[in-house]
This record gives C-alpha cells, sequence and structure tokens, in this order.
C-alpha cells in the first residue's frame, strides 16, 4: 500500500470518526448518555490523533490533543458534560475537520482557522486542570509549512537545448540530397545555437571522391520541439545517414515523469521509451539491430545509453516500468476482479444449496432405497466441494494488511527514539476478505502497544543484557481450522504487580484475590485500563485494548495473552476463517437442537452416572478435572433429563470444558445466520441456522461457554481454598 | 573557373555553381592548377560563386588542406557567405568576410 492511499484512508477514516463524534454528542443533547457514549467519544479523539500523528499533520495532533484531555477527564468523570461543554465539543470537532480538509490540500489553516483554533483552546483549556493546560504555541504551530516546491525540474520556457550529431552518408549527395539544406530546414525548429562541422573524414584531395560527403555535424539546437519533430526533418536522409539526437539534460526528468504516466500496456523498454517520446521508432530500430548484431548480449537500455541515446536515468524509469507492467499484466492474466456483492451472493446460494441438499440426504435416508441414498450422498460431496471452492474465493491473503506496518513502525520508532525491527512471516495465509478488512484496526493497536509499552529504550535493554535493537514480529499461521496471528515483542514484558495495583485501584478486582498470570494479563483489556505512567501521542491512556478485545469478539475470536517478565509479551488473536459457513456438530437437550462448531469439538464421552449427580459441575476425565455446564440448566430446557446424558469436551483458547447434553446427533453442515438485534445479548448463543429438518437450530457460542465453565469452576476452586485457609 | 599565374603565385577565380554537379570539374582544375609541390601562394576568388553546397564546402576545405595558409579566400558572395557562416568554418579558413551593409547572414538573423 502506498503512503497516498493509506493518507486517504485517513482522511475518510477520521471523516467518519468526526461524524461518529458529532452523533455521539447530539445525543448529548437531547439526553445524558451513558459511560460508553464518552467512551466512544474519547477512542474516536484518540484515534484521530493518533492516526494524525502518524502523518505528521502536527495542527491537527495538538488541538486534538487538547480535546481529548477534555474528554479524558469527562471519561474519569472529573468534569461533567453540560450544554456549554456540548456545544464546545461540537465547534472542536467541526474545528478539526478544517485542520483536515487543510491537511488533505497539503495547505496550512487560514488565518481565520488559527484564529478559530486559538480561541477554542483556550474555552477547552478552561475545563482542564491548570498544570495540564497545553501551551498555546504547541497547538497552534507558528509557522506555516511552506508549501512544497514543485518538482520534476520542467524546462524554463519550454525551450532546451537539443545535441544533434549528424553523419551523412558518403552517397547522400549523389543521390540528391543536400545535408545543409536539412541543417537550414532545421532553424524553422529553433536556434542553432552552435554548429561544429566535422571534416576529419575529408581523405586527399587525390583520392577525394568529389560527389561523395564526408562531413559530419555537431549542432546544438534551442528547440521547444519535440524529439520526434526533430527526427522528422532527417526523414529523406536518415537511412543514409547517423543521426543521433541527445535530449536536453532537463528533459529526463519530463521522460520519466512521462513514462511514469503511460498506461501499463507496453511491456518492451524500447516501446515504452518510444512512449515517452525519449527515443523515436527509427532509433529503436538501429539500437535493436546493434543489439542483435552485439556479442556480449548486452541490454538494450545499456545500448541506448552509451551510445547517448537515452539518459541512464529515463532508461532505469522504463525498466522499473516495464517490471511493473509485467507484474501487473502477470496479475491480470491469473485473476478476475469480480465485485464482493456478487460473490457474497453465491456464497449465500451456495448456503442454501448446502442445507437444501442435507435435507435431500435426509429423505433419501428415510426411503431405504440404496441407488437414491447413493446419489444424494455423491451430490452431498459435491455440494461439500462446492462450498469449500466458494468460500475459497473470498480468500485472500493476511499480507494485505500486513503491508501496512512496516511504514508504521518506521515512523513510530523515529517518534519514540527507539530502535525497532519488524519481523513479518506468514503474510501469505489466507483468510476470509471480510476479516481481513476488520484485523487492520486491531493489529495496529497490538502493534503500536508493543512498540510504545512492550519494548523499553535502548538503554534499558543493554543494561538487561538485550540487543539494544527491540523486535516486534508478526505472524500469522493456520491452525487447525483457524488463522493465529501473534504480536510479539522482545520487551520488558508485562508487569504484575503493576496491573493488579491499578486494577485494585479501579475496584475490579479484591486485593485479597489470587489470580493466575493469564488471569491478570486479562484485566489490561478492560476498558480504561492504563498502566503507562506517561501518556503519548501514541498510547497510555488505556483505550485501545478493550476495543481490540472487541473487534477480535466480533469476528468470533480470541486474544490470549503471554508474558514473561524481562522477555516480552505475546498476543496471540485466534480467529476462524471464515464467518459464513462452519462444520457443526449437533446434539440435543430435550426438544431442541444446538450446534457446535466442529473444530472446537475434542471428544464425546458418556456422562458418568454418578458423576454430576451430587450437583458438582466437574467430572474425572482419565485424572484431568474437567468443568462442565449443563445446557438444559442454562437454557432452561423444560423437559426432564433423559436416564443416558453425554458430555462434549470442547476446547478453545487452550482451555477445555465439557458440555452435557442428552444426544449426540453428529455433524452437519451449517450456515450461520446472525442473530436478529433482540437475541443479540444472549448469552452462550453465536447465531442461528436452519437445519437439515428445516428447524431452526441454535449455534453456541463455545468461546464464551467454555469461559463461563472454567471460570465458575475456578471461582468455586478459589472460594474453597479460601474457606480452606480461614478454617486453618 | 578562370586560373592566373603570376609571379607571386596563382589566383583562381570560380564562377558559376560549386556544387555536386560541377564539383567534379573543379577538383580536377584544382589539382592540375596546383600540383601539391607548388609553393605558391593562392588567391581564390569566390565573387563569381552564384551557389555552394556540401560539395563545394568540401572542395573549399579540400583547398585549405592542401594550400594552408598560402590559401586566401577573397570576394566571397552572399551564397558562400552563408554557407560559411552556417557551417560556423569561416574562422578555419581565417579570411576576411566582407559582409554586406544592410544584410545579415540568414543564419544569424
Amino acid at each position: 500500500m502506498n503512503i497516498d492511499a493509506a493518507r486517504n484512508t485517513f482522511f475518510e477514516e477520521a471523516q467518519e470518526l468526526l461524524r461518529q463524534m458529532e452523533e455521539i454528542l447530539l445525543a448529548f443533547e437531547a439526553q445524558s448518555s451513558g459511560e460508553e457514549a464518552v467512551n466512544a467519544l474519547f477512542r474516536a479523539a484518540h484515534t484521530i490523533k493518533g492516526s494524525a500523528g502518524l502523518f505528521g499533520f502536527e495542527g491537527v495532533v495538538g488541538f486534538t490533543h487538547v480535546v481529548e484531555s477534555v474528554l479524558d477527564r469527562l471519561r474519569g468523570g472529573a468534569i461533567r458534560c453540560g450544554e456549554e461543554l456540548t456545544s464546545l465539543l461540537l465547534d472542536s470537532g467541526d474545528h478539526i475537520g478544517t485542520l483536515l480538509a487543510a491537511a488533505a490540500a497539503d495547505a496550512a489553516p487560514d488565518d481565520a482557522a488559527l484564529r478559530r483554533g486559538r480561541e477554542l483552546t483556550g474555552r477547552l483549556a478552561s475545563h482542564l486542570p491548570p498544570s495540564a493546560q497545553t501551551p498555546l504555541a504547541a497547538v497552534n504551530p507558528p509557522e506555516p509549512e511552506a508549501a512544497l516546491a514543485v518538482s520534476g525540474g520542467g524546462p524554463l520556457g519550454g525551450v532546451d537545448t537539443w545535441h544533434l550529431s549528424l553523419r551523412f552518408g558518403a552517397e547522400v549527395l549523389r543521390m540528391g540530397m543536400e545535408p545543409l539544406a536539412f541543417i537550414r530546414y532545421l532553424t524553422t525548429l529553433g536556434d542553432i545555437v552552435h554548429l561544429e562541422t566535422l571534416s576529419e573524414a575529408l581523405p586527399p584531395i587525390e583520392s577525394f571522391d568529389p560527389e561523395a560527403c564526408y562531413l559530419g555535424f555537431e549542432i546544438d539546437l534551442r528547440s521547444a520541439a519535440s524529439r520526434q519533430e526533430i527526427e522528422a526533418v532527417f526523414e529523406f536522409v536518415r537511412d543514409d545517414a547517423r543521426i543521433r539526437i541527445v535530449p536536453p539534460h532537463a528533459k529526463a526528468g519530463e521522460y520519466i515523469d512521462l513514462i511514469r504516466s503511460l498506461p501499463e500496456e507496453a511491456v518492451r523498454v524500447g516501446e515504452i521509451l518510444i512512449g515517452a517520446g525519449a527515443l523515436t521508432r527509427h532509433e529503436l530500430e538501429r539500437a535493436l539491430q546493434a543489439q542483435a548484431a552485439d556479442a556480449g548480449g548486452r541490454r538494450l537500455g545499456e545500448i541506448l545509453c552509451d551510445k547517448g541515446v537515452v539518459q541512464a536515468p529515463v532508461v532505469e524509469a522504463a525498466l522499473d516500468k516495464q517490471k511493473r507492467s509485467e507484474e501487473k499484466r502477470a496479475l491480470e492474466a491469473r485473476s478476475v476482479k469480480v465485485p464482493a456483492d456478487k460473490l457474497d451472493l453465491l456464497i449465500d446460494l451456495v448456503g442454501e444449496l448446502v442445507i437444501a441438499g442435507a435435507g435431500t440426504q435426509l429423505l433419501a435416508g428415510r426411503t431405504h432405497r440404496s441407488e437414491l441414498i447413493e446419489s444424494a450422498s455423491q451430490v452431498a460431496r459435491l455440494v461439500e466441494e462446492v462450498r469449500d471452492a466458494a468460500l475459497r474465493l473470498r480468500m485472500v491473503q493476511i499480507g494485505e494488511v500486513f503491508g501496512r506496518f512496516p511504514r508504521v513502525v518506521r515512523d513510530v520508532s523515529r517518534e519514540l527514539g527507539k530502535d525497532i525491527e519488524l519481523k513479518l512471516s506468514g503474510a501469505e495465509t489466507e483468510l476470509d476478505k471480510s476479516m481481513v478488512e476488520r484485523l487492520g484496526d486491531p493489529l495496529m493497536h497490538l502493534l503500536r502497544n508493543a512498540m510504545d509499552h512492550g519494548l523499553e529504550p535502548a538503554a534499558e535493554r543493554l543494561a538487561r543484557g538485550k540487543p539494544a535493537r527491540g523486535t516486534v514480529s508478526l505472524a500469522a499461521r493456520h491452525e487447525s481450522g483457524s488463522i493465529v496471528i501473534e504480536v510479539r515483542d522482545d520487551g520488558r514484558g508485562l508487569d504484575r504487580e503493576r496491573i493488579l495495583k491499578k486494577a485494585v485501584e479501579r475496584g475490579l478486582v479484591q486485593e485479597s484475590q489470587s489470580l493466575e498470570d493469564g488471569e491478570v494479563w486479562r484485566l489490561i483489556l478492560q476498558p480504561g485500563f492504563s498502566t503507562a505512567e506517561t501518556v503519548t501521542n501514541l498510547s497510555g491512556r488505556g483505550v485501545g485494548m478493550d476495543v481490540v478485545k472487541s473487534s477480535i469478539e466480533a469476528l468470533r475470536g480470541t486474544l490470549d495473552i503471554e508474558s514473561r517478565p524481562g522477555e516480552g509479551t505475546c498476543m496471540r488473536l485466534t480467529l476462524p476463517l471464515t464467518l459464513a459457513i462452519i462444520d457443526g456438530f449437533l446434539v440435543g437437550v430435550g426438544g431442541a437442537q444446538f450446534v457446535l462448531p466442529l473444530e472446537m469439538v475434542v471428544e464425546c464421552i458418556e456422562l458418568p452416572a454418578g458423576d454430576g449427580a451430587d450437583g458438582r459441575d466437574y467430572l474425572d476425565l482419565r485424572g484431568r478435572v474437567l468443568p462442565f455446564l449443563r445446557l438444559r440448566e442454562l437454557f432452561e430446557v423444560p423437559q426432564p433429563a433423559p436416564r443416558r446424558q453425554n458430555v462434549v469436551v470442547v476446547s478453545h483458547g487452550g482451555r477445555q470444558a465439557g458440555l452435557a447434553v442428552d444426544c449426540l446427533m453428529g455433524g452437519c453442515q451449517t450456515v450461520i445466520k446472525p442473530l436478529g438485534v433482540l437475541f443479540e445479548k444472549l448469552r452462550g448463543i453465536a447465531g442461528s441456522t436452519i437445519l437439515a429438518s428445516g428447524e431452526v437450530g441454535l449455534i453456541l457460542d463455545v468461546p464464551q461457554l467454555v469461559q463461563l465453565a472454567t471460570g465458575r469452576e475456578a471461582n468455586r476452586l478459589g472460594g474453597a481454598a479460601r474457606q480452606r485457609a480461614l478454617q486453618s | 573557373m578562370h586560373i592566373e599565374k603570376t609571379a607571386a603565385g596563382c589566383r583562381l577565380r570560380i564562377e558559376g555553381e560549386m556544387t555536386v554537379s560541377s564539383a567534379a570539374d573543379i577538383r580536377d582544375e584544382i589539382l592540375a592548377a596546383l600540383p601539391a609541390t607548388s609553393r605558391d601562394e593562392v588567391e581564390v576568388d569566390l565573387s563569381g560563386v552564384s551557389e555552394i553546397d556540401t560539395a563545394g564546402l568540401q572542395i573549399m576545405l579540400q583547398l585549405k588542406r592542401r594550400c594552408g595558409t598560402r590559401l586566401r579566400l577573397v570576394n566571397h558572395s552572399p551564397a558562400v557567405i552563408e554557407i560559411l557562416d552556417m557551417s560556423n568554418l569561416a574562422a578555419q579558413f581565417g579570411d576576411p568576410l566582407v559582409i554586406p551593409s544592410g544584410e545579415c547572414p540568414p543564419s544569424q538573423a
């Protein structure tokens, strides 16, 4: 992705965020809104500031920082949002918009905007404690940046000095052509600044053929004419003369620009040069002949440069263009561009086909006619293949997202003054396109956190015996039906004590609570949680991790944190490959049917008669404690439990739990239909699907259930341990 | 072409065209008039040259080469002035040119 594209994305996103802020603020005016709205407001401002910082829009960063500080106090409850503040914030949002528009146009904000900025900053500052007030000078940069000079060095007045080198063949005079006439004609195109007649080729008069031409001319021609026009002067004589036209020096830049702007069609260097006017067709033919005659197998570009026909940078530009054209052509040849909605329609239809196919198979099974069953299963197998192929159509390489990070790392490392190396691996890993698009922001947050909080300053690293250069790595891989993305740094690791202290301060945990490392790490995913002692432009305000967590959860993924003090932190994202269709495992509880994603099912066991009979929610699985949930109780299924029950062991994020069900009904293909707005908040349910029988089945949210089971069990054990401790 | 031998040397007066069509004849006459061993001063009167082209220019260059500093070109006709000017060879011949008043060689316009 190039910088311009990223810049445009930034402006689009920023506009979107400003719109969001406005909406929220307008809602404030209508009625007082909840904490989440303030959080969202803060996040929007924070994101605008962070991204603007990456692109070096200091004006935007400075002003937004003040707005953000006010919002931070609002969020912390230090100030309340009254009518005055709301309208001030609305005005500030507008002002950010003005600053962005100026930045988008590469211009400095005009005087009116600067005045407005000072006025708003002053008003905003009145909502801040005196120490936090930012000096005005930092907010309104005094000197507008000079407009960028037009680069490229175009010729002044469009007139330039060409150099022509003419060597007429001996026969031209006899053929009735007069070399001097051509030169005379040349003066109609421009001024001959200098001309040198070369007579060295003249033989002694005795062997001199008076009807042969021995003269050569070196001419400096000041002319605005194009190469083609100049060459056209010599059209009749060019087969009998050596004509070399050296473009003016300034033309090189022009040619290079032209070459870059050419449509990417020509794939031959010569054609590209001709297209840009840097070479005439005749010159190309000559050069090609020379190339054919050349034993050394030199490339065309080298020959052209040696002959001085074309300057080396121009040839390089043409070669570059050629390479890109080839790449593009290769890509075009291998891929067909299809609008995403058509693809989505196909996936939808395939989904319906899967359901209908399953229905047919079920019906065929009931007829007990073997031919029908056989043909139905054949169809089912094909449908499965069609499904897989259709889903693969939506797969794109995650490298699309990774591509924008090297630049970010470079900029951030410069800003933080840390030497940071980014290692990318698994960029070719494929996943669903819609996921790729939604992964960019969470990954960006994680990466920034790793760089800002994870990596220590060079001096501290050296003191700990680590290389001064910090490493941040981004790795993607497939793992049993999921994609795993790891953001790893070799920094200081999470500080358990500090996180706990902060969590106790904020009342998230009790001081007496004993927590496992994993649980401590998960605390940083709480909204507004930050242990950073300094708030930087990049991070440290405690927004981010909760946003990351919620965006990952929206993708049905999970975020795991591993950290070792002094060695570094690893944030591991586990995401499903696709959002549309899963291989499901159908279970029944009473009259209800539930679908579990098959890849999360580890095994099925019978619920031992004794286990759980006494209301315990864990059982002994080959000597291991396995917490389990009774779906009957969880979903309040009215029918009584049968005599024999089964337990499906599911695993997610390295933890296992059991789900007690009545009966196991086997695998099925499942098209996920999202639940309606009403049911979105249902605990333990991820979606719904239409079963082969036509009934509705609910898809279980296994990650949530696993968390529920293990959490409940841990609480109970923790409680028991505390009780024991109290008793002793 | 008139060739006049004097005590001081040789005086040539070229008349008419000095072009590819007459170049061979002019060359032959010069060869005849100026043997390679000759140490005569040579004065060439160009006032009669009505037209001159590359071939004519080459003959003049040959003359210069053969006679070196013994060659003096005089009374350049406008056609000769034009071609010497255009080919930037006036300095190479080193002869004073009389530029007609009120008229500039076309290429310097």
